[in-house]
């Protein structure tokens, strides 16, 4: 008998053999199992032809077909001549096969439901947040979620302090404390008397950094009693005059003395050390 | 307490503000009645908008109700704009979703014996699509995930809910009938080459 297939268009062993079994027009209850087999492996012989890589699964099945023909093969009478109350070899066969059929009719079904349910158009709910008053805002999450995002927290922040451990990021230096000391030092001194805003005394308002080591600086050196500083209101312009000690020279020495070459408010440092 | 004809008016108003479909229990706690009674009202309110022929229809969505176009339209609604449209889902993937549906809950495992072959691909397709879903573990040895299916599936394929499904018994005993008729025809001869035409 000779069939056409249509290569790679079967999604699976029992859908070729499905195929087979219909275009043979047998009856699935009384497969022809030697004539099926011949075919199946026809068909597998084709695909390996056509370099079609065959799916173990192929194979497999293939094995069955041909256990099922040598069990049909093999005599059904007993030594007595009687014939033998066997179950048909095929039968585990032809229960998968028509299990096979029903879903295979049921995904038929499905399509059909599928293309008109196509022809229904339906509106996504849309944000009716401002519906909603005040909407209470809570953390979905239960206790385990949470407590396995801590820690991933955790297990990262260990990763980037192992990393930490062998690499310090450096800055290119830029302005010092002490630098910066004696620059306050020299215009208080120039102008003994007058009061000189703090912000005057920053180079570059802009830059955070150096905000903070004019700042630092004043504090130094009002703790070494070389400015005094006054701010009249919260929040208010800080005040720099110069203080009682302001000819002495003790607050830069120590400076000079801790600096070493080095920025003393180096933060990499400490980070080293820790 | 808020009168039938209030309740159902009110409902109206409540899907279309909704648009996502409207859970019975929910719609029911609003004026305090119980989830049956508000299912009640919601098919009734269905049977009128679908007995006077209106564009807009209810569908309902394993137990929630949601308003949704006239299947009827859909011609004049691609005419007036191009709505996006899923895509057709293959024929292994309909397989696939079929047992799901019938066989929910069910593992990959029982998936591949009907099928004869692996479906791993085929479920993550499904499974991005939202049309099926881990519901659980199956208690067989190394607990394999059993899958079902989503109220995305019953929206898509116009199911109410997993029980209005075609009763898969029709369609076998469908095939039975075809089988028998076609037993009686071939004589009961076995390996009978009678003609016998099999069509399901």
């Amino acid at each position: 008998m000779s069939y056409k297939v249509k290569l790679q268009s079967f999604e699976g062993p029992f859908d070729l053999l499905v195929y087979l079994i219909e275009n043979a027009q047998m009856s699935i209850y009384d497969i022809r199992i030697s004539e099926i087999t011949n075919q199946y492996l026809e068909y597998i012989k084709a695909m390996e032809e056509s370099d079609i890589n065959v799916a173990t699964e192929f194979m497999v099945l293939a094995s069955t077909l041909i256990e099922i023909k040598s069990k049909m093969i093999l005599p059904r009478m007993n030594v007595e001549g009687q014939v033998m109350e066997t179950e048909d070899p095929r039968a585990d066969l032809v229960e998968r096969i028509l299990e096979y059929k029903r879903f295979k009719k049921a995904a038929e079904i499905l399509q059909d439901r599928q293309e008109h349910s196509q022809h229904i158009f339906e509106k996504p709910q849309e944000d009716i947040s401002r519906y909603l008053e005040n909407p209470d805002e809570y953390l979905s999450l239960d206790l385990k979620q949470f407590a396995s995002a801590f820690s991933l927290f955790i297990q990262k922040k260990q990763k980037v302090e192992a990393v930490r451990k062998h690499y310090t990021r450096i800055e290119r230096e830029r302005s010092t404390m002490e630098g910066r000391i004696k620059m306050i030092l020299g215009a208080v001194r120039r102008k003994i008397g007058q009061i000189f805003s703090f912000r005057e005394l920053i180079p570059n308002k802009e830059d955070r950094y150096d905000v903070v080591v004019t700042f630092m600086s004043i504090l130094e050196m009002a703790k070494e009693r070389v400015v005094h500083v006054d701010q009249k209101s919260l929040y208010g312009d800080i005040e720099v005059s110069a203080g009682e000690r302001v000819d002495e020279d003790s607050v830069l020495e120590k400076y000079s003395r801790d600096a070493d070459g080095q920025n003393s408010i180096d933060f990499s440092k400490e980070i080293q050390e820790a | 307490m808020a009168s039938k004809k209030t309740i159902k008016s009110a409902f109206e108003s409540m899907m279309f503000t909704w648009g996502e479909p409207l859970d019975a229990k929910t719609a029911a706690d609003v004026f305090d009645i119980t989830k049956n009674e508000a299912y009640e009202y919601f098919k009734e309110l269905q049977t009128e908008y679908e007995q006077e022929g209106r564009g807009i229809v209810i569908r309902e969505v394993n137990g929630a109700f949601q308003f949704v176009t006239r299947e009827e339209n859909a011609d004049y609604i691609e005419r007036l704009c191009t709505p996006v449209k899923a895509k057709k889902l293959s024929q292994s993937a309909l397989e696939v979703l079929a047992i799901v549906a019938y066989k929910q809950p069910v593992t990959k495992g029982e998936i591949e014996a009907i099928r004869g072959i692996k479906c791993d691909r085929v479920m993550e397709g499904l499974m991005n699509k939202n049309l099926v879903e881990a519901v659980g573990r199956s208690e067989a040895v190394g607990r394999p995930v059993l899958y079902g299916t989503t109220d995305t599936f019953l929206k898509n394929f116009g199911f109410t809910s997993i029980k209005d499904l075609p009763e898969i018994d029709d369609i076998e005993s469908a095939i039975n009938v075809d089988v028998e008729a076609d037993a009686e025809a071939a004589g009961g001869e076995p390996g009978c080459e009678g003609q016998m035409s099999i069509e399901f």
